[in-house]
């Protein structure tokens, strides 16, 4: 207990010292007005007074001291660009992350799983390399392109799926699939590693050699041997996920928060970048120290010496 | 990724023999970034802007060819000294709610454009010489104005906003009338998800009767690709597309159903020449046009944007209606290109590539601003490929959005290429004149800057006519800034959905607009 | 026991392929930048073995040089994912103690940091001292800045391994100091997990280039990097196939050369399981 009281601490540090390097870092970049294309000069006292009610002119320490503030209050503040609370945008998109992200962990435990231990019942044979062929190649396909092949094989060709938007379960399909299958590689390899280490090398081999099926074999070497470590990479792959969902929610037109936090960089809506960075933050250490505390619980030996 | 300006994506109910009727009467368009805000007047961008154009009238509007019609005012006076507009409102003219619209909600139209908690950057510009707006009576406003400004009828296009509705939010943009607007226009607004559409209905009531078309639903996409598969699916009813959409329109037998339009916008291509003097080449206007008449524009509005862009040397297109007619585009002339260069001492040393001047070669760096028009990056590189065989040397630099604008406007550039839209107004101040904050190159002529005073003020159409000739004529003889393309919005949609006209200002923002939209069966 | 050197045989084929076009590009007989508009989007033929891009230029040669491009990031960044990671990685799992804690939190604040935010600082902002750098070079050091975090991880897990293996533990009974210890014992050994990292990384990196060019962030016009190829290929995708199955596949074996590249040295140095 008070080794996770310790690490929510340290965690919130961490955090605060991320947020305001962002907050230095955004106030660096050139703002620029929030003019429209056609070019109209916007009159002098108009802007000065926008600038005075979102007090833009104030050095960024002081702003960011504000925001802290603000934050204690848990007020996350106003988005520059759509001029309407923080909060209320978060909880139009964060569901509709969280669905998808969920989904997409999930799928790659679930398939990775059973790939890394096929992997590891033959190691070294030709299925075993097989499969690490196909799980790499997928690696190397660029997210855009498989989103835009799938969409184009599965929605317009075969008309099995929806094209785009976020309205039921079978939008979540190709979207899903686009954020799963570049991660199957590194999962199922790490499987089917820490599976084979765990044999003494041998993996499935004296498993088979010893009369035992493969589905004897997954439960009582695969399972046990790999749901430590994969639930330690689950706490990894969180950050990725969080951060790399912007090219499939614009293709398919999922309002998440990649694409969000994208739109509020490029309009410098400073609220909303830190907001999304708390928030991605928070998950992704609070995934990462779940995961430490789960291998240190039940492996004393892997406790960090610090 | 988001492309300025409204694209409108149409879908079409292709690919299937004997389509069905569509089952209620939806025209289904698309919009490819999240309007910034449903406030009609408050925090609008190009997106929203169209929207609310269809939501509630303003006082005028736009026809097809950029004239005014009358609107909810249904005439209209300017003093002869050019500071006073009166406006008579017409009857029967109601809001959504069945509220009447009275002087009252001009008045407060105008109140919340001035108010900076409003964010009206559209249009607070447009405003800024109206000293107050005073309603002696229901049925009657009037402008008073700090001076005289020809255009000033335009800034009373701006929709307007119910009082009775919209006083009760305390913070306007983030109170229940930006998320629920109501307006006079012949669309209400019935419902938004966030990040997916917004559906809008006919208004029974509309002074000019219900619309046909029940519905418009406004899709939210990410990318143009995606609504074209919608539109050749059915999910979308009218699209704008993009040259290359456009040419695979053409030669897809999915696409064979579906009616075209072109037209073209009053959105352009612009080059901006630092003349500040930082730079040694672009102070010379022989440099500026020997530039551009390097360049084969014609070609490359041929073979790369297959005819949907159209050479052009002026900011007053040929849809505006102040365009001098006898305007024409700088030709392709690369050897009257090479003799300018020599004359203003660039010369080519024997066997090299880049011309040079006193030791200096002509080499400059392009900025170019990356998100926008997915054809710039084209342009840029046929531009430097073009100018390479004149001896110039560019190069160029790809910015993001923000950080352009700023290079602009700090001066910090060489050169900037941008698109650019204009109004089919004449007074074009902000771009030309000396003291103008739109005028990046920082460039100075004493006849164009009086020309520019004296267009603003002058109320008599034929003067004013007189003044913008003569303007246009010497701009083309300087060329401070050089339009490159202007831009074609080709449409695709569904052949059964008829009454779809364009005009140079889009396909929302002008009279009769979506109202002339029907279903033939 | 086995020894299976087909998996770094592809590899090291595969990533000298691409290392080749990268060095021959120069020596082609076509421009990569040349303009023709007159041989738009063209199929591949004898005078285009590659075909022609939407405005006229010569899909091979552009390919060729996009190796540039694309092997700059991918070893740039690898490398100074490499420059922090590995003093970092190899001082929290040797060390220990303080210096595990401190890494530890600096890899969960990079984690936690928006990395687009630092993408467009570096690159589309292009502050002033940035400028003289190839615009690859930034894009490596934007990447690399956030790549760093799984090489740390990876390096201090094999350096704690090592602190505890017999080699040391004789050698520090032998009274051999730290700096000796380090550079002895632990640096050949830590030699092959760096290889594998720095190559995993540049694969991640060739596919981040792709992406960031995807939301335009990328190198600019007239640049020809393979990201850049595949978001211009998109414009035409119903048309021009040439356009994005070149460019794709260059990609495609570039990630997985390195890919293969890594594991075969990891395999290569690493023989018997047992050890890993």
């Amino acid at each position: 207990m008070a080794r996770a009281a310790r690490r929510a601490a340290e965690a919130a540090i961490t955090l605060a010292l991320v947020t305001l390097v962002v907050f230095a870092l955004a106030s660096t970049l050139p703002a620029g007005d929030d003019e429209d294309e056609h070019e109209r000069a916007l009159p002098p006292p108009y802007r000065a007074a926008v600038r005075a009610q979102f007090h833009l002119d104030d050095p960024w320490h002081v702003r960011y001291v504000r925001w802290l503030g603000d934050l204690s209050r848990g007020d996350l503040g106003i988005s520059l660009r759509e001029k309407r609370p923080v909060a209320a945008i978060l909880r139009e998109r964060l569901p509709v992350s969280l669905a998808l992200n969920a989904l997409a962990l999930a799928a790659i435990v679930l398939v990775a799983l059973p790939l890394g231990i096929a992997g590891a019942w033959r190691p070294a044979s030709r299925s075993d390399r097989a499969l690490g062929l196909a799980t790499t190649a997928l690696y190397a396909v660029p997210v855009f392109w498989a989103a835009l092949l799938l969409q184009w094989v599965f929605a317009v060709r075969l008309r099995w799926l929806p094209l785009f938007g976020f309205a039921g379960a079978a939008h979540l399909v190709l979207p899903v699939v686009c954020l799963t299958y570049g991660g199957l590689a590194y999962v199922s390899r790490f499987v089917r590693t820490s599976l084979v280490e765990g044999t003494t090398g041998e993996g499935g081999r004296v498993a088979r050699a010893r009369g035992v099926g493969p589905v004897r074999f997954l439960l009582f070497h695969g399972l046990p041997q790999s749901a430590i470590p994969l639930l330690t990479l689950a706490g990894f792959l969180v950050p990725r996920l969080v951060g790399g969902a912007l090219l499939v929610e614009e293709i398919f037109g999922i309002p998440g928060l990649g694409s969000l936090m994208f739109q509020s960089v490029l309009a410098r809506d400073l609220p909303v970048v830190l907001a999304l960075t708390l928030l991605s933050g928070a998950v992704t250490l609070a995934a990462m120290t779940g995961a430490d505390l789960v291998a240190a619980w039940v492996d004393p030996r892997s406790r960090r010496v610090a | 990724m988001k492309l300025p300006g409204l694209v409108l994506g149409a879908g079409l109910l292709a690919g299937c023999a004997a389509a069905p009727p569509p089952p209620t009467r939806d025209v289904r368009v698309v919009l490819y970034a999240e309007p910034s805000s449903m406030s009609l007047i408050g925090n609008t961008d190009a997106n929203s802007a169209q929207l609310a154009s269809v939501i509630s009238d303003g006082l005028i509007a736009y026809d097809a060819k950029g004239a005014y019609v009358p609107m909810v005012a249904r005439a209209w006076e300017m003093s002869s000294d050019g500071l006073t507009l009166t406006f008579h409102l017409r009857d029967g003219v109601v809001w959504h709610d069945g509220q009447p619209v009275t002087s009252r909600d001009v008045a407060f139209t105008w109140e919340k454009v001035r108010d900076p908690a409003t964010q009206a950057k559209s249009w607070i510009s447009q405003f800024s010489d109206v000293s107050s707006v005073e309603t002696p009576d229901e049925g009657t406003v009037v402008v008073r104005y700090v001076r005289p400004y020809a255009d000033a009828l335009d800034a009373w296009r701006v929709p307007l906003i119910p009082e009775h509705v919209a006083a009760r939010d305390a913070k306007f943009l983030d109170g229940s009338f930006a998320r629920h607007p109501v307006g006079c226009g012949p669309y209400r607004f019935a419902s938004r998800k966030t990040g997916q559409d917004i559906v809008l209905e006919a208004f029974d009531r509309y002074w000019q009767g219900r619309p046909s078309v029940d519905r418009l639903v406004v899709k939210i996409l990410g990318s143009d690709r995606t609504a074209f598969e919608a539109l050749l699916l059915g999910d979308l009813d009218l699209m704008s597309v993009t040259p290359d959409l456009w040419r695979e329109a053409k030669d897809s037998p999915r696409a064979a159903r579906l009616a075209r339009l072109l037209y073209f916008r009053l959105a352009l291509w612009k080059v901006d020449w630092n003349q500040d003097g930082t730079n040694p080449y672009f102070g010379d206007p022989r440099v500026r046009r020997a530039l551009i008449e390097a360049m084969d524009r014609g070609r490359f509005a041929e073979s790369v944007a297959l005819g949907l862009a159209r050479p052009l040397s002026t900011t007053y297109p040929p849809e505006s209606p102040w365009h001098d007619p006898r305007s024409a585009p700088i030709p392709y002339d690369p050897v009257d290109a090479a003799r300018l260069l020599d004359e203003a001492g660039w010369k080519l040393p024997p066997g090299k590539k880049v011309r040079v001047r006193d030791g200096v070669p002509l080499r400059f760096t392009m900025l170019l601003p990356a998100g926008g028009q997915e054809i710039a990056d084209r342009i840029a590189a046929w531009m430097q490929d073009s100018l390479a065989r004149a001896g110039v040397d560019m190069s160029i630099e790809k910015l993001e959005w923000r950080a352009f604008q700023e290079r602009r406007k700090s001066h910090a550039f060489q050169a900037a290429m941008a698109s650019i839209t204009v109004d089919p107004i004449a007074d074009q101040f902000d771009l030309y004149h000396s003291s103008a904050g739109f005028n990046y190159g920082g460039f100075q002529d004493a006849e164009v800057d009086r020309l520019l005073e004296e267009g603003r003020v002058t109320v008599d159409p034929a003067a004013r006519r007189a003044i913008y000739d003569r303007l246009q004529q010497r701009l083309a003889a300087l060329e401070p800034l050089s339009v490159l393309f202007q831009f074609a919005q080709p449409i695709l949609h569904d052949p059964r959905l008829q009454g779809v006209t364009p005009s140079p200002v889009g396909l929302f923002s002008f009279q009769p607009g979506p109202r002339a939209w029907r279903w033939a069966n | 026991m086995w020894r299976d050197l087909s998996v770094l045989r592809t590899g090291v084929i595969l990533c000298a392929l691409v290392a080749l076009a990268a060095v021959l590009a120069p020596w082609l007989p076509v421009d990569p930048n040349r303009v023709d508009l007159a041989r738009v989007l063209e199929p591949p033929s004898l005078a285009h073995w590659m075909g022609t891009d939407g405005l006229g230029r010569d899909v091979l040669a552009r390919l060729a040089y996009g190796a540039r491009v694309s092997l700059t990031v991918g070893v740039g960044t690898a490398a100074i994912a490499l420059l922090i990671g590995l003093p970092l990685g190899a001082l929290a799992g040797y060390r220990g103690g303080w210096w595990d804690a401190t890494v530890s939190r600096a890899v969960e604040a990079v984690l936690c940091f928006p990395a687009l935010l630092l993408a467009l600082a570096l690159l589309s902002i292009a502050p002033g001292w940035l400028r003289p750098l190839p615009e690859a070079l930034r894009l490596a050091l934007a990447l690399g800045l956030v790549a760093w975090t799984p090489t740390a991880r990876y390096l201090r897990a094999e350096f704690r391994r090592l602190r505890g293996s017999e080699a040391v533990h004789a050698a520090r009974a032998a009274g051999a100091g730290g700096w000796r210890i380090a550079v002895r014992h632990l640096l050949p050994q830590g030699v092959a997990p760096v290889l594998v990292t720095m190559a995993f990384g540049a694969a991640a990196a060739s596919l981040a280039e792709a992406s960031l060019s995807f939301i335009g962030v990328g190198v600019s016009p007239p640049t020809a990097s393979w990201g850049q190829m595949l978001y211009e290929a998109l414009r035409h995708m119903g048309q021009a196939w040439w356009l994005a199955a070149f460019p794709g596949a260059a990609l495609f074996v570039t990630v997985y050369g390195f890919n293969r590249l890594a594991e075969g040295i990891r395999d290569w140095l690493d023989p018997r399981p047992l050890l890993r």
